[in-house]
């Protein structure tokens, strides 16, 4: 039956369009591709947009990533995290407990109060953090439940512009979570509440490995 | 209590439908309000982005590309998402999409359901056929719940409850949450409404979705959102339906780059939304494991044939539109009795009916432009608005009632007159006659008959002047001495 | 410089004193003005309200009509609107290639007003007198539609004695819009509310516009609730002098 339609639509579809000619080649395209800043500015400036929507960031040296890490976790207040099963050990540190997401069910996720991981790409003019689901960024769940979010991000990471994330992405991505602040909600007379659903505090870490 | 009428085959015409809302002053309050703080936010980041127009023309050539080519592009979106793993229907209305999406349930054996706002499930009745049968559709968005539990309906596309305040939210929940101490400030409401939903995003199989964008090279759906309520149910639930106009196609995922951009600015005034998601089929171990997307016709293939309107099937449902028309601002969205209010409301709303309902719409508009001026994806609203106004008149053409409206018989007596110089210069001198019955002592009209009564209603008018402008001319020439032209 | 007056349909019936207006400050300008008696209306309303066929032949008697004047002035946006945007889709569908050609000729000839006096005469002082505190309404077409731009303000910065006073929310539709203000008339004067609290916000003595629709339209609520604020249409700020009467 479906198919008798799916034949019907695109017969009906393909006959609305005969004459038509336009190629994907010919869309004008005269918008910013490329950024203008520095490495140091466009940390700045994913710093600056971080803060905007009320994330906590801080910068490290690569070296100092795990113990800086560990402090983050501590003053985090929470104590049950969850990591994919990617994330080095070394970041884990004895601060805090751990689950790591081997298929875990969801309530035992949500026993966690919070979450490790990397990402896959900073945009910075959105301050906008990508997560691919890749092993060091876990399961789309793991990053949802939990209340808080850890999320390290290097600064090579980070592009100036949308269009430069997604000319960085030969391959597109099966699976992508673009953060670009906590949720929100303005539904009530515009006033904005963060934290609905979804992580309610966002920390990030910039390893300056761009120096 | 059942909410205002939003089927556009029930709801009264739009001039009467406005009629309740104008004198709801806290409506009007609460949209004139909730319309202002999006716009500002909106052409703040507008002017902060420095090729916003040239991303409006890519965004616009892109959406008319794709509806150029849009059986090819739907064709690939279907190979690739089966590839990765879904399940993809077609349906050719909303009674088979209906149909469906309740056979999936039924396999599913689900008896509730967890929704994503779409205002395609709103189009296609979906609601009341779960209810029907015996399925409890949950809405998670914020707004919807509050409009569901308060048994009302959207009246914006991107924040449906924005003519509800916070004292009427929190009698709402207070009610049917069983919360009685409940504060009423925006942190609580919240707060109420994030612990009731909860327990449904870990309990609930099946989740019902729209989609803002599907990717034809990838198979892949995106979902924009600020609450995170979208995350939930395109997670935890073990199914996922995704509904979908044909029309909401992109090329490639890297297209995303111009409509995301433009998308979040226009919406909501932020550079992008809380969150993005997207997917593509099935993945394994993440995320549901059986998934379906409803690819709905629904009169847009035939849309999609003509020439001015097609471009109706540009929008990517920002409500731009909405938040800067003057008319809305007054009205709001219920006055439109549709899911699709407003601006793209008044365009698409008749044309889903065949032009056989819903014909005040394309007149419920001062052919302003704001909305042209706003629209990321450059649709040229007023163009449509007239072309509807032509077929609705052609419609009357054919209508012996037509003889009875007094717009109509206006309308040819004036063209009548319009016909040469000389039955313009015989009407004016009747149009004066006439007028002198009305007009008072102090040279102003202040009641008229008929139509005229519509604008009396609130507007004077001054009486017609002794001398037509071409009677003037005409003295004068022929005080000049010079002969008069043909 | 010779121009043909086109007044449009309503202002020759209702406000005569716009066009003898026009008439005196052009021909202060040294323009040479004719009025073709012929001529009725450019087919906007019907053409607004669904009636195609109908505006398609009256858009067809203007095009013929002025098809060997030098330069047609049309005091009202809205109207130039109509001829610019919506002649060439009518003849596409209704008309020939001679009409389409006949267009494409006139179609740079035509001019709106404000923009006769700074493009074409390439003037922005008129030599008028109008003391007075004014209020400038930006009508939707002249604004939107012919990016009428800075040209009315121009032209009433070089107004001796005029003290223009800006108006809020000054890009928002007054609620006139044609048939739409009979139509939808509850819902035109929601939008009239509005906007005459922006436009009494200024304490103007005067509003002024390039088109008297709108001003028909505010003009018709100042005088129901007794106000003492006037509209005028631009016209005959331009035309005034020391020596004249508006």
């Amino acid at each position: 039956m479906t198919s008798n339609s799916r034949q019907a639509i695109l017969d009906r579809v393909r006959a609305a369009t005969l004459a038509d000619t336009d190629r994907y080649e010919d869309v004008p395209r005269s918008y910013i591709r490329t950024g203008t800043l520095d490495s140091q500015s466009r940390v700045h400036l994913m710093t600056e947009r971080l803060h905007e929507y009320g994330a906590e960031v801080v910068e490290c040296a690569p070296a100092d990533l795990p113990h800086i890490v560990v402090r983050q976790l501590q003053q985090s207040g929470r104590h049950h995290f969850v990591a994919p099963p990617g994330v080095p050990e070394e970041w884990m540190g004895n601060s805090v407990s751990w689950l790591i997401d081997q298929n875990l069910s969801h309530e035992q996720i949500e026993q966690c109060d919070g979450v490790l991981t990397a990402a896959s790409a900073g945009v910075a003019e959105s301050g906008t953090i990508v997560l691919h689901h890749g092993p060091t960024e876990g399961r789309r769940v793991i990053s949802l439940l939990p209340d808080f979010h850890l999320c390290i991000l290097r600064a090579s990471q980070i592009v100036e512009t949308l269009p430069e994330y997604f000319a960085l992405s030969s391959d597109p991505p099966r699976l992508a979570t673009y953060i670009s602040g906590p949720s929100a909600t303005a539904d009530i007379e515009m006033t904005r509440i963060k934290g609905v659903h979804g992580p309610r505090f966002l920390s990030v870490i910039i390893v300056r490995d761009d120096s | 209590m059942s909410g205002p009428v939003m089927d556009p085959r029930f709801a009264p015409p739009f001039p009467e439908a406005a009629l309740p809302i104008l004198q709801n002053t806290q409506l009007r309050k609460n949209v004139a309000h909730a319309t202002d703080v999006i716009q500002a936010k909106r052409n703040h980041l507008v002017a902060e982005k420095k090729d916003w127009q040239e991303l409006r023309t890519s965004a616009a050539g892109i959406r008319a590309h794709v509806l150029a080519n849009l059986a090819s592009y739907l064709e690939e979106f279907e190979t690739n998402c089966t590839a990765a793993g879904g399940v993809v229907h077609w349906a050719r209305d909303a009674a088979e999409a209906r149909q469906i999406i309740l056979d999936i349930l039924r396999e599913e054996k689900a008896s509730e359901v967890i929704k994503i706002k779409t205002m395609t499930s709103a189009e296609i009745q979906l609601n009341p056929a779960l209810e029907a049968a015996g399925i409890t559709a949950i809405e998670t968005d914020l707004a919807e719940l509050i409009l569901q539990l308060g048994e009302d309906e959207a009246s914006h596309i991107v924040v449906p409850a924005l003519h509800v305040n916070r004292h009427q939210v929190r009698d709402i929940f207070a009610r049917r949450m069983g919360l009685p101490q409940l504060a009423d400030d925006p942190e609580a409401l919240t707060a109420a409404a994030r612990t009731y939903l909860r327990k449904k995003f870990l309990s609930v199989p099946t989740a019902i979705s729209g989609a803002n964008f599907l990717i034809a090279e990838t198979g892949s759906v995106a979902i924009v959102e600020s609450e995170g309520n979208g995350r939930m149910c395109l997670t935890l639930p073990k199914t996922l339906i995704a509904l979908a106009g044909i029309e909401k196609v992109l090329p490639r995922f890297s297209d995303l780059e111009v409509l995301l951009q433009v998308l979040a600015r226009s919406a909501t005034g932020e550079r992008l939304n809380p969150y993005n998601s997207l997917w593509s089929g099935v993945t394994a171990g993440d995320g549901p494991q059986r998934f379906h997307v409803v690819l709905l016709d629904n009169v847009r293939s035939e849309i999609l044939g003509r020439k001015v309107e097609r471009q109706t099937l540009q929008c990517i449902r920002c409500a731009a539109c909405l938040n800067t028309c003057p008319v809305y601002r007054q009205t709001g969205g219920h006055a439109y009795g549709s899911p699709y209010g407003g601006p793209i409301g008044a365009i698409l709303t008749p044309q889903l009916e065949h032009m056989r309902h819903a014909q005040s719409l394309p007149y419920a508009s001062s052919l302003c432009a704001a909305c042209y001026e706003v629209c990321p994806v450059k649709i040229n609203i007023p163009e449509v608005l007239i072309d509807l106004r032509a077929q609705v008149v052609d419609q009357e053409r054919e209508e012996s009632r037509r003889w009875f409206d007094p717009m109509y018989i206006g309308m040819k007596a004036a063209n009548f007159a319009f016909g040469s110089g000389a039955r313009f210069r015989m009407a004016q001198r009747f149009g004066k006659l006439g007028l002198r019955l009305f007009t008072g002592k102090d040279g102003w009209i202040r009641k008229l008959p008929s139509l005229g009564a519509r604008w009396t209603l609130s507007r004077d008018l001054p009486a017609m002047p002794d001398q037509t402008f071409r009677q003037w001319w005409t003295e004068r020439e022929s005080g000049r001495g010079k002969e008069e032209t043909r | 410089m010779r121009a043909s007056l086109f007044i449009t349909c309503y202002n020759d019936t209702l406000f005569p004193q716009t066009g003898r207006a026009v008439v005196r400050l052009l021909e202060r300008l040294g323009v040479d003005i004719d009025f073709l008696p012929a001529q009725t209306c450019c087919g906007q309303m019907h053409a607004n309200t669904g009636f195609r066929g109908e505006a398609y032949s009256q858009a067809k008697r203007f095009v013929q009509l002025y098809r060997d004047t030098e330069c047609v002035v049309i005091p009202s946006s809205s109207c130039v609107a109509m001829i610019r945007d919506q002649y060439a889709g009518l003849f596409e569908e209704l008309g020939n290639e001679e009409l389409r050609r006949q267009l494409a000729a006139l179609l740079p000839r035509v001019f709106e007003l404000s923009e006769f006096i700074i493009d074409k005469l390439g003037v922005d002082d008129v030599g008028a007198h109008f003391p007075h505190r004014v209020a400038y309404h930006a009508s939707c077409h002249g604004l939107r539609g012919l990016h009428i731009g800075e040209r009315p303000f121009k032209l009433l910065s070089k107004v001796r004695g005029l003290e223009l006073v800006p108006v809020a929310n000054l890009d928002r539709c007054c609620g006139f819009g044609g048939t739409f203000s009979v139509k939808n008339a509850e819902v035109s004067t929601a939008m009239l509310d509005a906007k005459l609290i922006d436009l009494l916000a200024t304490n103007a003595e005067y509003c002024t516009a390039l088109d008297n629709s709108c001003l028909m339209h505010v003009g018709g609520a100042l005088h129901r609730r007794n106000l003492k604020m006037k509209p005028i249409h631009l016209a005959e700020i331009l035309a005034s002098t020391e020596a004249s009467a508006t």
